[in-house]
């Protein structure tokens, strides 16, 4: 008897994970692995989904002519959770995300900030002569998740500085949705 | 006999992958000791660059501007590994936290370096180890009262390379100045 009890907590504990391994996509799977964990639902975001990433200077213009463009033309893939509640439960989370995420793609730097009320995490992966970034940014109301391809000379800037290339990441992408 | 060959050939393979895999594991040090302060810091950098990506990016980096740089940094190195707490209040990490550290760092191929100083307050320790002649990796601890923080290049790396890493590649800024040699001037 005891013995049935602790397999199916044991059961109980693995098959939430295991449900929410990727299998392909993982830019829907973390998105859902944020909906499970926290509670949340995300945004969808149709104009990006159809219209894709201008080429051009749409959020250099924005930013008053200063701003880098990082992403390349059309590589954005952005999911927005906002005003929803986050509690900070980190260390589970972290945990289960990268479970799901090292196997294909491979941990840059992840900060927790503010004992758990911020936290950002930033994955790579080879794709062909180029990069997929997956920033992951999670605040104590709102959080945004975006996957965009990079070019090896954008790469370099995110290997320099991975904590302010991450975020540019995440501000170029919902600037672009703000327009 | 030619089956017999190559199932030999196999082992041996098979033998040194494990033993240079082995060799890898024992420059890089063992952080997740440290894990348990995240729950306690105000804030948290962990940043694990492993030898996959170092491939994938030297590979793909061009030789001019920004790429050339990066690429010239992560030379030869193997994976930058930190973790760096920070702390509201004093006392929120205990010796047994270091020690669990250092202790890793008492083997015999590490050697403490003493020909720096830093800019910053606390107590900064930097260890090279070495693989014969050659230099195959580093660590560095760095500890105050508020701050704890370990950064450990897997590769060949020297002071001054780490000090021209320092905030790059997600290696903190650690205030890292090497010490001159000084010149005889009794003449």
């Amino acid at each position: 008897m005891k013995t049935i009890r602790l397999a199916a907590l044991v059961l109980a504990l693995v098959v939430p994970v295991a449900a929410i391994h990727p299998k392909g996509d993982d830019f829907n799977s973390v998105v859902k692995l944020i909906e499970q964990f926290y509670g949340v639902k995300h945004e969808g975001i149709p104009f990006l989904a159809k219209a894709g990433m201008k080429v051009g200077t749409t959020a250099a213009r924005i930013k008053g002519g200063t701003a880098r463009r990082i992403a390349e033309a059309g590589s954005i893939k952005l999911a927005v959770f906002e005003n929803q509640e986050f509690n900070r439960e980190f260390s589970q989370f972290r945990t289960s995300l990268n479970t799901a995420l090292t196997a294909t793609w491979t941990p840059l730097i992840q900060t927790i900030s503010d004992g758990g009320e911020t936290q950002t995490y930033i994955f790579l992966r080879e794709a062909s002569a180029k990069f997929n970034v997956l920033v992951i940014t999670i605040d104590q109301r709102d959080a945004t998740v975006v996957q965009v391809t990079l070019s090896p000379k954008n790469l370099a800037l995110l290997l320099k500085d991975p904590e302010g290339t991450g975020k540019s990441i995440t501000e170029e992408a919902t600037i672009i949705d703000q327009e | 006999m030619k089956t017999l060959n190559m199932t030999l050939l196999a082992a041996v393979l098979l033998l040194t992958a494990v033993l240079v895999s082995g060799q890898t594991q024992d420059q890089r040090l063992q952080l997740s000791s440290l894990d348990h302060l995240a729950a306690k810091a105000i804030e948290t950098v962990d940043v694990n660059i492993d030898g996959r990506l170092m491939r994938m990016a030297s590979k793909l980096l061009s030789d001019e501007g920004d790429e050339k740089e990066v690429k010239s940094l992560i030379a030869g190195i193997k994976g930058i590994y930190v973790k760096r707490f920070e702390f509201e209040s004093d006392g929120q990490y205990t010796s047994a936290d270091i020690e669990g550290i250092r202790s890793q760092l008492r083997g015999p191929s590490w050697t403490r370096l003493m020909n720096f100083t830093s800019k910053k307050d606390g107590n900064l320790e930097v260890y090279l180890l070495m693989n014969g002649e050659q230099v195959g990796g580093l660590a560095v601890l760095s500890a105050d009262d508020r701050e704890l923080t370990v950064v450990n290049i897997v590769g060949p790396v020297d002071i001054e390379k780490l000090a021209k890493l320092e905030g790059q590649l997600g290696v903190p800024d650690l205030g890292i100045e090497v010490k001159k040699e000084k010149k005889n001037d009794d003449k």
